[in-house]
Protein backbone atom coordinates (compact mmCIF):
# COMPACT_ATOMS: atom_id res chain seq x y z
CA UNK A 1 0.00 0.00 0.00
CA UNK A 2 1.93 2.92 -1.12
CA UNK A 3 -0.29 5.46 0.99
CA UNK A 4 0.96 3.68 3.57
CA UNK A 5 4.62 3.89 3.04
CA UNK A 6 4.07 7.53 2.30
CA UNK A 7 2.79 7.88 6.07
CA UNK A 8 5.48 6.14 7.42
CA UNK A 9 7.91 8.27 5.86
CA UNK A 10 6.50 11.02 6.64
CA UNK A 11 6.01 9.89 10.54
CA UNK A 12 9.42 9.24 10.87
CA UNK A 13 10.93 11.83 9.22
CA UNK A 14 8.15 14.80 11.32
CA UNK A 15 9.88 14.05 15.34
CA UNK A 16 10.88 18.00 15.65
CA UNK A 17 7.43 19.53 15.22
CA UNK A 18 6.47 18.57 18.77
CA UNK A 19 6.82 21.57 21.25
CA UNK A 20 9.51 19.81 23.64
CA UNK A 21 8.65 19.86 27.11
CA UNK A 22 11.42 20.72 29.40
CA UNK A 23 13.18 19.14 32.44
CA UNK A 24 12.03 21.44 35.00
CA UNK A 25 8.58 20.45 33.34
CA UNK A 26 9.14 16.80 33.49
CA UNK A 27 10.15 17.48 37.37
CA UNK A 28 6.31 19.20 38.17
CA UNK A 29 4.47 16.49 35.89
CA UNK A 30 5.87 13.57 38.12
CA UNK A 31 4.84 15.26 41.28
CA UNK A 32 1.39 15.61 40.08
CA UNK A 33 -1.47 13.51 41.16
CA UNK A 34 -2.71 10.42 38.52
CA UNK A 35 -6.31 10.40 37.24
CA UNK A 36 -5.98 7.08 35.32
CA UNK A 37 -9.19 4.64 35.82
CA UNK A 38 -7.16 2.57 38.18
CA UNK A 39 -6.58 5.67 40.73
CA UNK A 40 -10.63 5.96 40.54
CA UNK A 41 -11.34 1.98 41.08
CA UNK A 42 -9.07 2.54 43.71
CA UNK A 43 -10.74 5.12 45.73
CA UNK A 44 -14.29 3.60 45.19
CA UNK A 45 -13.47 0.30 46.45
CA UNK A 46 -11.73 1.56 48.97
CA UNK A 47 -15.11 3.92 49.88
CA UNK A 48 -17.11 0.61 49.26
CA UNK A 49 -15.16 -1.77 51.80
CA UNK A 50 -15.27 1.08 54.19
CA UNK A 51 -19.35 1.85 53.64
CA UNK A 52 -19.55 -1.75 53.39
CA UNK A 53 -17.77 -3.35 56.91
CA UNK A 54 -19.31 -0.18 58.52
CA UNK A 55 -22.42 -1.42 57.60
CA UNK A 56 -21.67 -4.68 58.82
CA UNK A 57 -20.42 -3.81 62.28
CA UNK A 58 -23.87 -1.73 62.92
CA UNK A 59 -26.04 -4.64 62.18
CA UNK A 60 -25.32 -5.95 65.83
CA UNK A 61 -28.88 -7.79 66.69
CA UNK A 62 -27.16 -8.56 70.18
CA UNK A 63 -29.47 -6.44 72.35
CA UNK A 64 -32.58 -7.45 70.62
CA UNK A 65 -31.96 -11.00 70.52
CA UNK A 66 -31.57 -10.37 74.67
CA UNK A 67 -34.68 -8.95 75.17
CA UNK A 68 -36.49 -12.02 73.58
CA UNK A 69 -34.59 -14.43 76.39
CA UNK A 70 -33.50 -16.69 73.55
CA UNK A 71 -29.30 -16.23 74.05
CA UNK A 72 -29.21 -19.66 71.88
CA UNK A 73 -29.52 -17.56 68.56
CA UNK A 74 -26.60 -15.00 70.03
CA UNK A 75 -24.13 -17.79 69.69
CA UNK A 76 -25.57 -18.85 66.34
CA UNK A 77 -25.40 -15.00 64.85
CA UNK A 78 -21.84 -14.77 66.92
CA UNK A 79 -20.68 -17.88 63.93
CA UNK A 80 -21.93 -15.69 61.08
CA UNK A 81 -20.36 -13.09 62.87
CA UNK A 82 -16.95 -14.20 62.82
CA UNK A 83 -17.59 -15.62 59.33
CA UNK A 84 -18.40 -12.06 57.97
CA UNK A 85 -15.36 -10.92 59.08
CA UNK A 86 -12.97 -13.71 57.39
CA UNK A 87 -14.95 -13.28 54.53
CA UNK A 88 -14.19 -9.15 54.77
CA UNK A 89 -10.23 -10.18 55.41
CA UNK A 90 -10.09 -12.43 52.46
CA UNK A 91 -11.56 -10.27 50.37
CA UNK A 92 -8.98 -6.96 51.18
CA UNK A 93 -6.02 -9.53 51.11
CA UNK A 94 -7.50 -10.64 47.59
CA UNK A 95 -8.52 -6.94 46.39
CA UNK A 96 -4.89 -5.99 47.53
CA UNK A 97 -3.26 -8.70 45.54
CA UNK A 98 -5.21 -7.96 42.36
CA UNK A 99 -4.26 -3.99 42.97
CA UNK A 100 -0.77 -4.24 43.39
CA UNK A 101 -0.65 -6.71 40.02
CA UNK A 102 -1.69 -3.84 37.83
CA UNK A 103 1.33 -3.30 35.85
CA UNK A 104 1.41 -0.12 32.66
CA UNK A 105 4.53 -2.84 31.88
CA UNK A 106 2.08 -5.79 31.46
CA UNK A 107 0.73 -6.43 28.02
CA UNK A 108 -2.29 -4.33 27.06
CA UNK A 109 -4.62 -7.53 27.34
CA UNK A 110 -3.01 -8.71 30.74
CA UNK A 111 -3.07 -5.28 32.30
CA UNK A 112 -7.08 -5.07 31.33
CA UNK A 113 -7.63 -8.14 32.35
CA UNK A 114 -5.82 -7.01 35.76
CA UNK A 115 -7.93 -4.24 36.12
CA UNK A 116 -11.10 -5.82 35.01
CA UNK A 117 -10.24 -8.44 37.91
CA UNK A 118 -9.61 -6.05 40.42
CA UNK A 119 -13.21 -4.09 39.71
CA UNK A 120 -14.67 -8.24 40.41
CA UNK A 121 -13.32 -8.49 43.22
CA UNK A 122 -14.69 -5.61 44.68
CA UNK A 123 -17.95 -6.06 42.52
CA UNK A 124 -17.99 -9.37 44.41
CA UNK A 125 -17.74 -8.71 47.68
CA UNK A 126 -20.81 -5.73 47.31
CA UNK A 127 -22.85 -8.48 46.19
CA UNK A 128 -22.03 -10.54 49.13
CA UNK A 129 -22.77 -7.72 51.59
CA UNK A 130 -26.19 -7.39 50.00
CA UNK A 131 -27.00 -10.73 50.24
CA UNK A 132 -25.89 -11.03 53.36
CA UNK A 133 -28.48 -8.11 54.67
CA UNK A 134 -31.22 -9.83 53.12
CA UNK A 135 -30.66 -12.61 54.59
CA UNK A 136 -29.98 -10.60 57.91
CA UNK A 137 -33.56 -9.55 56.79
CA UNK A 138 -35.38 -12.72 56.52
CA UNK A 139 -34.02 -14.02 59.92
CA UNK A 140 -34.61 -11.24 61.01
CA UNK A 141 -38.56 -11.58 60.46
CA UNK A 142 -38.21 -14.92 60.80
CA UNK A 143 -37.45 -14.62 64.32
CA UNK A 144 -39.20 -12.10 65.45
CA UNK A 145 -42.67 -14.37 63.72
CA UNK A 146 -41.21 -17.24 65.83
CA UNK A 147 -40.32 -15.52 69.04
CA UNK A 148 -41.51 -12.04 69.79
CA UNK A 149 -43.88 -12.66 72.04
CA UNK A 150 -46.08 -9.28 70.54
CA UNK A 151 -46.16 -11.33 67.47
CA UNK A 152 -46.90 -14.42 68.60
CA UNK A 153 -50.58 -13.74 69.55
CA UNK A 154 -50.86 -12.83 65.59
CA UNK A 155 -49.15 -15.67 64.38
CA UNK A 156 -51.74 -18.12 64.28
CA UNK A 157 -54.26 -15.35 62.89
CA UNK A 158 -51.30 -14.73 59.78
CA UNK A 159 -51.35 -18.22 59.27
CA UNK A 160 -55.04 -18.87 58.34
CA UNK A 161 -55.42 -16.14 56.12
CA UNK A 162 -53.68 -16.80 52.60
CA UNK A 163 -54.50 -13.12 51.81
CA UNK A 164 -52.49 -11.29 55.16
CA UNK A 165 -49.74 -13.99 54.18
CA UNK A 166 -49.49 -13.38 50.51
CA UNK A 167 -49.20 -9.59 51.22
CA UNK A 168 -46.36 -9.60 53.84
CA UNK A 169 -44.50 -12.25 51.82
CA UNK A 170 -45.01 -9.98 48.59
CA UNK A 171 -43.81 -7.05 50.63
CA UNK A 172 -40.81 -8.69 51.58
CA UNK A 173 -40.03 -9.67 48.07
CA UNK A 174 -41.12 -6.37 46.42
CA UNK A 175 -38.47 -4.51 49.15
CA UNK A 176 -35.56 -7.27 48.22
CA UNK A 177 -36.03 -6.70 44.21
CA UNK A 178 -36.26 -3.03 44.66
CA UNK A 179 -32.87 -3.03 46.84
CA UNK A 180 -30.94 -5.04 44.46
CA UNK A 181 -32.74 -3.23 41.17
CA UNK A 182 -31.54 0.13 42.53
CA UNK A 183 -27.77 -1.55 43.34
CA UNK A 184 -27.71 -2.79 39.68
CA UNK A 185 -28.11 -0.08 38.43
CA UNK A 186 -26.14 2.56 40.72
CA UNK A 187 -23.36 0.37 39.35
CA UNK A 188 -23.83 -0.29 35.77
CA UNK A 189 -24.23 3.85 35.75
CA UNK A 190 -20.85 4.07 37.82
CA UNK A 191 -18.53 1.82 36.38
CA UNK A 192 -20.30 1.72 32.91
CA UNK A 193 -18.71 5.78 32.78
CA UNK A 194 -15.67 4.65 34.36
CA UNK A 195 -15.17 1.74 32.16
CA UNK A 196 -16.94 2.14 29.12
CA UNK A 197 -13.57 2.60 27.06
CA UNK A 198 -11.32 0.12 28.77
CA UNK A 199 -14.78 -2.57 28.05
CA UNK A 200 -14.78 -1.58 23.98
CA UNK A 201 -10.86 -2.16 23.72
CA UNK A 202 -10.91 -5.25 25.77
CA UNK A 203 -13.54 -6.67 23.35
CA UNK A 204 -11.46 -5.67 20.44
CA UNK A 205 -8.41 -7.05 21.70
CA UNK A 206 -10.09 -10.05 22.29
CA UNK A 207 -11.45 -10.63 19.24
CA UNK A 208 -8.08 -10.56 17.23
CA UNK A 209 -7.07 -13.45 19.55
CA UNK A 210 -10.36 -15.23 18.14
CA UNK B 1 12.47 7.84 45.84
CA UNK B 2 16.20 8.99 45.53
CA UNK B 3 16.89 12.23 43.19
CA UNK B 4 19.46 10.17 41.26
CA UNK B 5 16.85 8.24 40.59
CA UNK B 6 14.48 11.25 39.65
CA UNK B 7 16.88 12.81 37.61
CA UNK B 8 17.79 9.48 35.59
CA UNK B 9 14.58 9.53 34.80
CA UNK B 10 13.82 13.56 33.74
CA UNK B 11 16.23 13.37 31.10
CA UNK B 12 15.92 9.98 29.82
CA UNK B 13 12.19 11.04 29.61
CA UNK B 14 13.21 14.53 27.57
CA UNK B 15 15.39 12.72 25.49
CA UNK B 16 12.73 10.56 24.57
CA UNK B 17 9.76 12.71 24.64
CA UNK B 18 8.60 12.01 20.83
CA UNK B 19 7.41 8.76 21.87
CA UNK B 20 5.25 10.17 23.99
CA UNK B 21 4.03 13.12 21.77
CA UNK B 22 3.51 10.56 18.96
CA UNK B 23 0.83 8.62 21.23
CA UNK B 24 -0.41 11.88 22.13
CA UNK B 25 -0.68 12.76 18.28
CA UNK B 26 -2.84 9.43 17.80
CA UNK B 27 -5.24 9.39 20.54
CA UNK B 28 -6.12 12.88 21.01
CA UNK B 29 -8.09 15.77 18.92
CA UNK B 30 -6.98 18.85 20.41
CA UNK B 31 -3.71 20.57 22.67
CA UNK B 32 -5.55 20.52 25.50
CA UNK B 33 -6.07 16.88 25.53
CA UNK B 34 -2.44 16.09 23.87
CA UNK B 35 -0.74 17.67 27.15
CA UNK B 36 -3.83 15.97 29.62
CA UNK B 37 -2.58 12.98 28.05
CA UNK B 38 1.23 13.50 27.78
CA UNK B 39 0.98 14.38 31.67
CA UNK B 40 -0.74 10.95 32.74
CA UNK B 41 1.92 9.13 30.46
CA UNK B 42 4.92 10.47 32.30
CA UNK B 43 3.23 9.66 35.44
CA UNK B 44 2.26 6.03 34.64
CA UNK B 45 6.21 6.45 33.09
CA UNK B 46 7.59 7.51 36.75
CA UNK B 47 5.58 5.33 38.48
CA UNK B 48 6.69 1.87 36.34
CA UNK B 49 10.46 3.55 36.56
CA UNK B 50 11.70 1.33 39.59
CA UNK B 51 10.71 -1.55 38.09
CA UNK B 52 12.87 -0.95 34.87
CA UNK B 53 15.57 -2.63 35.06
CA UNK B 54 17.97 -1.65 31.81
CA UNK B 55 17.78 -4.75 29.91
CA UNK B 56 15.95 -2.87 27.33
CA UNK B 57 16.04 -0.03 25.54
CA UNK B 58 14.32 3.49 27.91
CA UNK B 59 12.38 3.74 24.84
CA UNK B 60 11.00 0.63 23.97
CA UNK B 61 10.19 0.36 27.72
CA UNK B 62 8.58 3.46 26.87
CA UNK B 63 6.22 2.30 24.37
CA UNK B 64 4.78 -0.35 26.46
CA UNK B 65 3.31 1.89 29.40
CA UNK B 66 3.29 5.11 27.45
CA UNK B 67 0.80 2.80 24.75
CA UNK B 68 -1.28 1.49 28.09
CA UNK B 69 -1.77 4.00 29.24
CA UNK B 70 -3.44 5.47 26.12
CA UNK B 71 -5.97 2.67 25.63
CA UNK B 72 -6.42 1.33 28.59
CA UNK B 73 -6.10 3.81 31.79
CA UNK B 74 -6.70 6.95 30.05
CA UNK B 75 -10.05 8.80 30.42
CA UNK B 76 -10.85 10.56 27.89
CA UNK B 77 -12.56 14.04 28.39
CA UNK B 78 -15.85 14.98 26.61
CA UNK B 79 -14.46 17.57 24.72
CA UNK B 80 -12.39 15.48 23.01
CA UNK B 81 -14.65 13.27 21.19
CA UNK B 82 -15.75 16.03 19.03
CA UNK B 83 -14.89 15.37 15.62
CA UNK B 84 -11.01 16.12 14.07
CA UNK B 85 -10.27 19.65 13.61
CA UNK B 86 -7.99 18.38 10.96
CA UNK B 87 -6.75 21.88 9.60
CA UNK B 88 -5.29 22.31 12.76
CA UNK B 89 -2.90 19.77 12.01
CA UNK B 90 -0.62 20.98 8.79
CA UNK B 91 2.09 20.94 10.92
CA UNK B 92 2.62 17.13 10.82
CA UNK B 93 3.53 17.71 7.11
CA UNK B 94 7.15 19.18 6.24
CA UNK B 95 6.74 21.89 4.25
CA UNK B 96 10.80 21.22 3.07
CA UNK B 97 10.08 18.98 0.18
CA UNK B 98 6.60 20.39 -0.68
CA UNK B 99 4.92 17.86 -3.32
CA UNK B 100 1.16 18.90 -3.79
CA UNK B 101 -0.32 15.57 -4.28
CA UNK B 102 1.80 13.89 -1.84
CA UNK B 103 0.90 16.31 0.30
CA UNK B 104 -3.06 15.58 -0.24
CA UNK B 105 -2.62 11.67 -0.34
CA UNK B 106 -0.98 12.41 3.25
CA UNK B 107 -3.42 14.41 4.95
CA UNK B 108 -6.38 11.63 3.68
CA UNK B 109 -3.72 8.90 5.25
CA UNK B 110 -3.53 11.05 8.24
CA UNK B 111 -7.64 11.58 8.53
CA UNK B 112 -8.01 8.00 7.60
CA UNK B 113 -5.60 6.80 10.37
CA UNK B 114 -7.60 9.13 13.29
CA UNK B 115 -10.87 6.80 12.12
CA UNK B 116 -9.47 3.52 13.62
CA UNK B 117 -10.51 2.59 16.83
CA UNK B 118 -8.28 2.76 19.65
CA UNK B 119 -6.22 -1.06 19.31
CA UNK B 120 -6.04 -0.71 15.36
CA UNK B 121 -4.22 2.66 16.11
CA UNK B 122 -1.93 0.91 18.14
CA UNK B 123 -1.30 -1.53 15.34
CA UNK B 124 -0.80 0.93 12.94
CA UNK B 125 1.50 2.91 15.59
CA UNK B 126 3.78 0.16 15.68
CA UNK B 127 3.83 -0.46 12.28
CA UNK B 128 4.72 2.83 11.32
CA UNK B 129 7.45 2.98 13.88
CA UNK B 130 9.03 0.03 12.51
CA UNK B 131 8.17 -2.80 15.00
CA UNK B 132 8.27 -6.15 14.18
CA UNK B 133 5.34 -8.12 14.81
CA UNK B 134 6.47 -10.29 17.54
CA UNK B 135 6.73 -7.23 19.52
CA UNK B 136 3.87 -5.64 18.70
CA UNK B 137 2.35 -9.08 19.84
CA UNK B 138 3.96 -8.91 22.82
CA UNK B 139 2.69 -5.49 23.73
CA UNK B 140 -0.63 -6.32 22.96
CA UNK B 141 -1.07 -9.49 24.70
CA UNK B 142 -2.39 -11.07 21.46
CA UNK B 143 -0.42 -14.06 19.33
CA UNK B 144 2.05 -13.12 16.27
CA UNK B 145 -0.60 -14.80 13.72
CA UNK B 146 -2.83 -12.60 14.75
CA UNK B 147 -1.31 -9.33 14.84
CA UNK B 148 -0.26 -10.23 11.71
CA UNK B 149 -3.56 -10.90 10.18
CA UNK B 150 -5.24 -7.87 11.99
CA UNK B 151 -2.33 -5.58 10.67
CA UNK B 152 -3.75 -6.59 7.02
CA UNK B 153 -7.18 -6.13 8.16
CA UNK B 154 -6.44 -2.25 9.32
CA UNK B 155 -4.50 -1.98 5.73
CA UNK B 156 -7.83 -2.93 4.13
CA UNK B 157 -9.84 -0.59 6.10
CA UNK B 158 -7.62 2.07 5.59
CA UNK B 159 -8.09 1.15 1.77
CA UNK B 160 -11.51 1.17 2.23
CA UNK B 161 -11.86 4.65 3.87
CA UNK B 162 -9.35 6.27 1.07
CA UNK B 163 -11.55 4.41 -1.36
CA UNK B 164 -14.93 3.87 -0.54
CA UNK B 165 -15.96 2.95 -4.00
CA UNK B 166 -13.34 0.93 -4.33
CA UNK B 167 -12.70 2.29 -8.05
Amino acid sequence: MKELDLLKKDWQKNTDSFVQVSETEIYKMIHKKSSSIVKWILIISILEVLLWTALSLFFNSDDYLKKLKHEELISYLKILTYFNYGVILTFIYLFYKNYVSISTTASTKQLMTDILKTRKTVQFYVWYNLGMIVLSFIIGFVIAFSYSPEIGSMRDKIFNDVKIMAIIFGVLFLTIAVFFGAFWLFYRLLYGILLRRLYANYKELKKIDL
Amino acid sequence: MSDNLEHSFVKQLRENQNIIHKICRLYTNDDDAHKDLFQEITIQLWKAFPKFRGDSKFSTWAYRVALNTAITLYRKSKRSIATIEFEGRQHFLNDVEYNYEEEEQLKLMYKAVYQLNDIEKALIFMYLEDKDYQEIAETLGISEVNARVKMNRIKGKLKKILNPLGI
